[in-house]
């Protein structure tokens, strides 16, 4: 698509090859000062060791040991950058920017992370499978929010959504727990009606969004707004002085059996808590769903031209509505993640802007499952190497530490490093003619 | 005649928003009312009662604490007694204390969403400007005369805030970067860069162990509207009016105005008539911020004198609530705000005396905006059926071809 797309562009008219080409040119200069500030880094600390060990079979068992040093990672770093801005410069604005993103992400992000430990040794199995369950609220808010974009329907209520999904799941699971006695049952019937609530507010938000024709962008702050309100409202009023109405019995890792055996990869990706492995199906059902059946055709179509698609008959409205509840459904499984499995209760205000960086994992990620995947990825690294970061005690304010995500959402968004473009007609209302 | 009619039609919509949001807060409160309703099996008639009874009760103490008493009030102005008519129209001052940071961040809701822009991010704007305001008052200390600290630090904190939102309109205007994530996204960042700020001894208030400033008072104060003790109603508020009727000046009289409201109705329209779009956008976000960082910094200096990290306390959200109930009108926007300032100070004394916390106040204004911008619920529920001549201007934002 971007492709094309982007050969179309230099093709087509004088202003916007032009401009194409000039924004090759900035990033072009802008990675190679990335690889003139790596080499400065590399420089000013060359000897420090740089020690990672990763679990073989399991945590506390062997492990290999990789040793080097802070600088000769940094000239890594600083020879894919130069390579990068050589691409950009010399192949200009026809490249497709984003794989190459990620082979620059990969060095520096190594590092970086070197430089800031400054010889502490880390096990980067830990900051690994951190960074999968991290990423796996944001990766199920970025597949809801592709559901809905690809469908033409602007979707910034995730955010408020997973805060419903959160305390619905915590509240739910706690009374079940309570009643029964059964872990496993409260688990699924906690997550069940956390979906239930999450769906339903899907389907207001395509209510509101369709039949009314309320601008989308202020239906989902309604719901935002709404959702800090009702939650905040009822924490206070009857789970602050009932804590165990906010108890939940907390979801467990799960080992794969056979692929929980995988030397070093075991240990990173199939000992985990089973929202991970969820998180990993989806991806897959999704692409699947969204680029090879008929259905998937449609909801593109759907966003992207609704005139043609209703024109040959597909009818957008039902698809639009199945989908905001589809992405409903989905966000309220983000949401009982952060109280069910990571936080253990629902805390006012938890989701802290992870549906929101979900949106932006998918933008990164072109609205494509898999590349919002590995967006929610970086995002996920970021926050388990900050914490990891403020535990070692490195010499960074954690408030300044905490703000990267945010930072590096921005910069995601503003694509500083390419444009990336979205479904034509998301966000615009569609009249049945 | 036809006037008053036209204007009682286009308030309608309006005033049964604000109405029905009560009413569904009232269910909500009752329905949460559990020491009640675990009675409804013994006693149902009594259970519902006294539920209802809690609203009545919370929404009285709300209407209190937003206009005191009003028999209190006049027996107070007759003795003459200074401290006495302080304590009686206190509550009334406290509503125009709060109304006034929320006609600055409508100002700048209403400013940003009439040029097809949304700032979502006014609270983060308006907390930066505090800190830019706080900061300046810190190091101006003892240096130079106090009225010129006051207008270097407001000063600072409308630079601060219109910086922080020249950055989303630049963004916008430049990438196509969505206003609404980087709003957002910044808020977050502002908060932490003033949790950052506050760690620093400089700024912060001796022996504290919290995020919160030095006292700023006896650097700098604005001064007081009634000088009684305990009454903190000062010439911001004055301010806050001044700024509404410059913006409605701006909007409406000049042709920067009008190049911004084209923008908001048409981006290609505006620029196939040779305007900036982009230019707009950015003019918009910047005087957005520097609005919301204006009150910001009459929050902190004038108001409540120490900055901590809850200064803003969802004031960019009800922001926008009340934009939206304002028809992007200055005008209505000081109204609304009026009356947001008396559910916040009413909601305030509603939390201490009868234990319904202040956040279901989110959860109205919630209901308030959604009402507003889809008025087809409103005239379905109260059977409203001839459609108002003059129903809410359509709100330009709402025309507006997101990227």
């Amino acid at each position: 698509m971007t492709a094309t797309a982007a050969t179309a562009q230099i093709s087509g008219g004088g202003l916007a090859a032009r401009r194409a080409l000039r924004a090759a040119r900035v990033r072009g200069v802008a990675f190679a000062m990335l690889g003139l500030l790596a080499i400065y880094f590399a420089s000013a600390n060359f000897d420090v060791p740089a020690k990672f060990s990763l679990w073989i079979h399991e945590q506390g068992g062997d492990s290999a040991v990789l040793e080097t040093k802070v600088g000769l990672l940094w000239i890594v770093a600083a020879i894919a950058s130069a390579v990068v801005a050589g691409l950009q410069l010399l192949r200009g604005a026809g490249l497709r920017w984003r794989r190459w993103l990620l082979v620059l992400i990969a060095p520096w992000i190594v590092a970086l992370l070197a430089d800031l430990l400054a010889g502490k040794p880390a096990i980067l199995t830990n900051v690994l499978a951190g960074s999968f369950e991290q990423a796996t609220p944001i990766a199920m808010a970025a597949m809801a929010g592709i559901l809905s974009e690809r469908s033409g329907m602007f979707n910034i209520a995730l955010e408020g959504k997973m805060l419903i999904g959160a305390f619905t799941a915590s509240m739910t699971s706690s009374l079940v727990y309570i009643a029964t006695g059964n872990v496993l049952l409260a688990t699924l019937v906690g997550i069940a009606a956390a979906m239930a609530a999450t769906g339903l507010t899907g389907l207001l938000l395509a209510w509101l969004g369709i039949r009314h024709k309320m601008n989308q962008i202020i239906a989902g702050t309604v719901i935002n707004i709404g959702a800090v309100g009702i939650t905040n409202f009822i924490f206070l009023r009857l789970l602050q002085h009932n804590t165990q109405y906010n108890a939940p019995p907390s979801v467990q890792p799960f080992k794969l059996p056979f692929l929980s055996d995988l030397p070093v990869l075991g240990p990173i990706l199939f000992s985990a808590k089973p929202y991970v492995y969820v998180g990993y199906i989806m991806v897959i059902v999704l692409t699947y769903m969204i680029y090879r059946t008929r259905w998937g055709l449609r909801l593109r179509a759907s966003g992207e031209k609704p005139a043609a698609a209703g024109t040959v008959g597909i009818n957008v409205i039902a698809i639009r509505y199945r989908a905001l509840i589809l992405a409903g459904l989905i966000s309220g499984l983000a949401g009982s993640y952060l109280s069910l499995a990571a936080g253990g209760s629902f805390q006012m205000e938890m989701t802290a802007g992870k549906g929101f960086i979900g949106l932006a994992a998918m933008i990164f990620g072109g609205w494509h499952p898999v590349g919002a995947f590995f967006a929610s990825l970086v995002f996920g690294f970021a926050d388990t190497t900050q914490s990891l970061l403020s535990i070692l005690g490195v010499g960074v304010a954690p408030q300044l530490l905490a703000s990267v995500p945010y930072v590096v959402t921005i910069v995601v968004v503003a694509g500083v490093v390419g444009r990336v473009r979205g479904p034509a007609s998301a966000g615009l209302p569609y009249e049945q003619g | 005649m036809s006037r008053v009619t036209s204007l009682f039609r286009r308030a309608a919509i309006p005033v049964l928003s604000v109405v029905t949001g009560l009413l569904f807060g009232g269910i909500v409160i009752v329905l949460t009312d559990f020491d009640h309703l675990s009675q409804i099996g013994t006693d149902p008639v009594g259970a519902i009662g006294g539920a209802i009874g809690g609203v009545v009760d919370a929404y009285g103490a709300m209407l209190s604490g937003a206009f005191g008493d009003p028999t209190r009030i006049l027996t107070a102005l007759q003795t003459g007694d200074g401290a006495d008519i302080a304590k009686a129209i206190r509550p009334i001052t406290e509503t125009l204390v709060a109304a006034m940071p929320l006609i600055f961040a409508g100002l700048a809701v209403a400013i940003s969403f009439r040029a097809g822009m949304f700032n979502i991010g006014a609270d983060g704007q308006l907390l930066l400007g505090a800190l830019g305001a706080t900061i300046t008052a810190i190091v101006l200390a003892d240096k130079v005369p106090a009225p010129v600290i006051l207008v270097a630090s407001i000063g600072a904190a409308t630079v601060v805030g219109g910086a922080w939102g020249f950055l989303p309109g630049f963004l916008k205007a430049r990438t196509g970067a969505h206003e609404v994530i980087t709003t957002i996204m910044l808020t977050y960042v502002a908060k932490l860069l003033v949790f950052f700020a506050l760690r620093s001894p400089y700024l912060r208030a001796a022996g504290s162990t919290s995020p919160i400033s030095k006292d700023l008072t006896p650097i700098v104060d604005v001064p007081n509207i009634i000088n009684l003790p305990g009454l903190r109603l000062d010439y911001g508020f004055v301010v806050a009016l001044l700024m509404a009727v410059a913006v409605s000046w701006l909007l409406f009289k000049t042709t920067k105005g009008f190049e911004l409201r084209a923008a908001g109705f048409s981006l290609s329209a505006a620029r196939y008539a040779g305007m900036s779009a982009g230019g707009s956008m950015i003019v918009a976000m910047t005087l957005s911020g520097a609005l919301a960082g204006m009150g910001g910094g009459l929050m902190v200096i004038g108001t409540v004198g120490q900055l901590s990290l809850d200064l803003s306390n969802g004031i960019g959200f009800n922001a926008i609530a009340l934009a939206l109930l304002a028809g992007l009108r200055p005008s209505g926007v000081v109204l609304a705000a009026l009356l947001f300032g008396a559910l916040t100070q009413g909601g305030k004394l509603m939390g201490v005396e009868s234990g319904i916390p202040f956040d279901l106040l989110f959860f109205i204004m919630a209901l308030v905006i959604m009402f507003v911008a889809a008025p087809g619920l409103i005239r379905g529920m109260w059977r409203i059926k001839s459609k108002p001549a003059a129903e809410i201007e359509a709100t330009p934002a709402s025309k507006a071809t997101p990227a």
